[in-house]
């Protein structure tokens, strides 16, 4: 699994029928520059801290096994501090975001 | 997922079975690699697309059995360059 920051919604309205009506979200992977494309069935917010899984998993993650989806985020991370990197040590991963 | 943009369209009349008679597109990445994807929309050259890579681009692809590793999902309505270098 990947820990990717959230950065926005995707606007995609000519899709295949296969994805659905399904929210797109741009993310950032932990440490790298480009940006990737996930599945969102949580409700992601910009700035959410989140885990994603790629490959099959993430087609069943999607809800289904025919989904199309290659990155589903999985689960919103509670408590981040990315200067170390270590969950569970930091403030809350979205106070910046909430205060 | 990944964000591309069509390049142009790529023609190979002589291929594999399993492609069938599906479009290709040339795209490119942030930074300018080239890759081929099947397009199942119709896009146009300028087109930032959102593409399917694994074996999930197979289900994009409408058919399990077709052989591709990138299908197109669906057209970005609105994106740009700055926002895609950055």
């Amino acid at each position: 699994m990947k820990i990717c920051q959230v950065e926005g919604t995707l606007v995609a309205t000519a899709r295949i029928g296969a994805l659905e009506n399904r929210r797109l979200l741009v993310v950032k992977e932990r440490g790298s520059s480009g940006k990737q494309v996930a599945v969102d069935p949580v409700g992601c917010k910009p700035g959410d801290w989140v885990i994603a899984v790629g490959s099959s998993a993430a087609r069943d993650a999607a809800g289904s096994k025919d989904y199309p989806s290659d990155l589903t985020i999985v689960g919103i991370i509670d408590y981040w501090d990315d200067s170390t990197g270590k969950a569970g040590v930091g403030t809350h991963a979205n106070s910046s975001r909430s205060a | 997922m990944q964000i591309h943009r069509v390049v142009r369209e790529l023609v190979t009349t002589k291929r594999n079975f399993w492609l069938a008679a599906k479009s290709l597109r040339i795209v490119e990445d942030h930074r300018g690699n080239l890759e081929v994807a099947l397009d199942p929309i119709g896009c146009k050259p300028g087109d930032y697309v959102v593409t399917i890579g694994v074996s999930a681009a197979r289900i994009a692809a409408g058919n399990p059995k077709i052989t591709t590793d990138l299908t197109i999902g669906g057209i970005i309505d609105h994106w740009d360059e700055e926002r895609w270098r950055t």
